[in-house]
């Protein structure tokens, strides 16, 4: 049956995905490199090789490692396409982002009583934040790197994983934290510090996943409205004292009155997505370095320019999956804690992808965040695959042996 | 030559892409499926589960079965657990428990008794995740343990 279940499925299609992906960018980049090949037998190897270890070793959900390597693929093949430095380097991520993948999947499981150390996430979480204040580097307006004798780590993205895991500890024990002004404080004082350093998209990220949270679990009607109110004052404020989120504010209402300063960016975008039409210009073919920072930020407009809006859809309609995927290991769990860690790494991801592809299709304003497992950036992907590994293993419990049994049974 | 290559193969990738959504999605499809008719309602801690879930079936199945210290499966009135399915002989198989361990043992079914998709020749013990085959359905057997 096991025999079966691999050669047949979705990892077969991911198989024949990969397969004419690079072969395509081995015609594409000349002299024929055949590193290019080697780079994506490698990756096809790898996923296979992970994705057999999940389903042989009965580790619960099969379809969320799936979900994440075709979006990784995509990512991996964009990036090769607009620089085979950016590639390789993310397929080495990509790498390492697997193996901590099945550490977290252990360490998770392995230790007990995760829900004890509410205190702890907390001190973590700040003291990162003091950290990459005594030691960051500027980049790009946002003080949110650290770099250490040659690697930038982005310490936000690990943040983001103690924050979900402060706030279940919380929703565990609320008697731990004294009172829920407390609790607040805390919540208020992480997002402060994400202000502080520009980066304004996780600011809103955090924000949301917290009043997500708090309107699950919290039965006070009026603290939660004050809480979510207070967002307006908090806008309105950071709009007038802060120029750049005037300036992202306004490149998002009329990108065209300045169009060669601030809308520059947001309107190359929008020129590439236009440009793309129902099935795109083809691989290779479009002109997405005219976007700046686009194997960042901006990589959804290049997917959407070389791929057409068919090709984008597909890509929100992966994540919409693998959210799916979240919200339902989420339902499944009886136990506070876990439930509410599986729902918070769910809900960080669904809002991330929000944020960015809202971002820059232009619907919301701009606010620089990478687009979960597609974009180009280590601590991102490896936070990412952490964040999933811990979703894996809790998905363990809450399904045994459920998941193979569908895709046998067919 | 690349550009024609490249032209067409697009068409190939996103046909992929949402072939691989479909697949998946279809899953999902089953998955509300049987969210919406399950109706556990005891909360006893070994128990069997539905797991083939086949488009439809053409006779009533719940989605999950408590275990007792006998049970009987077969299509016949008198068993513990009734199953219309015309491959599921009148008395099929049984799961008993001894000392704690629960052991399955087919009792003369005509098409046979799978333990792990292996057809079973006398008693076997079960284990937590095990799979039971009978006729067109396929159970999971659970043995919470905390």
């Amino acid at each position: 049956m096991f025999k079966r279940l691999v050669l047949s499925g979705p990892i077969n299609i991911l198989f024949f995905i990969n397969f004419l992906f690079f072969g395509l960018l081995f015609l594409y980049i000349g002299p024929y490199d055949t590193d290019i090949l080697l780079a994506g037998a490698g990756l096809t190897g790898l996923m296979m090789l992970a994705y057999f270890i999940i389903v042989k070793a009965k580790m619960g959900d099969q379809y969320i490692f799936l979900i994440l390597s075709v979006l990784t693929s995509i990512g991996v093949v964009m990036l090769y396409r607009l620089n085979p430095y950016y590639g390789l380097r993310q397929i080495s991520w990509y790498g390492i982002g697997v193996v901590l993948y099945f550490l977290a999947y252990l360490i998770f499981n392995w230790i007990k009583g995760w829900e004890n150390y509410g205190y702890l996430y907390v001190a973590g979480g700040l003291i990162l934040f003091v950290l990459t204040f005594a030691l960051g580097t500027k980049v790009k307006g946002a003080t949110n790197w650290i770099k250490i004798s040659g690697f930038t780590l982005q310490p936000a993205e690990i943040i983001k994983i103690f924050y979900v895991f402060f706030i279940a500890a919380y929703v565990k024990f609320p008697d731990k934290f004294k009172n829920e002004y407390i609790f607040l404080g805390l919540i208020y004082v992480h997002i402060m510090f994400l202000v502080l350093q520009r980066d304004l998209g996780m600011a809103v990220l955090f924000y949301g996943i917290f009043i997500s949270i708090y309107y699950i679990y919290f039965k006070d009607w009026r603290l939660f409205y004050s809480n979510f109110l207070l967002a307006i004052p908090i806008a309105v404020f950071s709009y007038f004292t802060m120029t750049h989120v005037q300036v992202r504010f306004e490149a998002w209402l009329n990108p065209w009155r300045d169009i060669a300063g601030r809308g520059y960016q947001i309107t190359q975008s929008l020129f590439a997505i236009a440009e793309g039409g129902f099935f795109g210009v083809g691989l290779g073919l479009g002109r997405p370095d005219y976007i700046p920072e686009v194997h960042t930020d901006f990589i959804f407009s290049a997917i959407c320019e070389e791929l057409g809006i068919f090709g984008g859809i597909a890509v929100v309609l992966l994540y919409f999956i693998l959210i799916y995927r979240g919200f339902k290991i989420s339902l499944t769990i009886r136990e506070t804690f876990k439930r509410t860690v599986a729902l918070g790494i769910t809900l960080t991801y669904s809002y991330q992808t929000f944020i960015i592809i809202g971002g820059v299709i232009k619907l919301i304003p701009l606010t620089g965040i990478t687009l979960p497992f597609i974009s180009y950036g280590g601590s991102a992907l490896i936070s990412g695959f952490i964040a999933l590994g811990i979703l894996q293993a809790l998905s363990k419990k809450s399904m045994d042996g459920e998941e193979v049994a569908i895709v046998g049974g067919q | 030559m690349f550009q024609i290559l490249s032209w067409t193969i697009r068409y190939l990738f996103i046909g992929m892409i949402y072939y691989f959504i479909f697949s998946i999605i279809r899953l999902i499809y089953l998955d509300i499926q049987s969210i919406h008719n399950r109706g556990r309602q005891s909360q006893a801690e070994v128990y069997l589960k539905l797991i083939n879930r086949k488009d439809r079936l053409d006779f009533d199945i719940r989605e999950f079965y408590d275990l007792g210290t006998v049970t009987t499966i077969g299509r016949n009135k008198s068993n513990d657990i009734q199953i219309m399915d015309k491959y599921i002989s009148s008395n099929h198989t049984k799961i008993i428990v001894d000392e704690g361990a629960y052991f399955l043992e087919d009792v003369g079914s005509v098409n046979g008794t799978y333990l792990n998709s292996e057809r079973i020749e006398d008693v076997v013990e079960l284990k937590n995740g095990d799979r039971i085959g009978l006729g067109q359905v396929e159970f999971l057997f659970v043995k919470e343990v905390d």
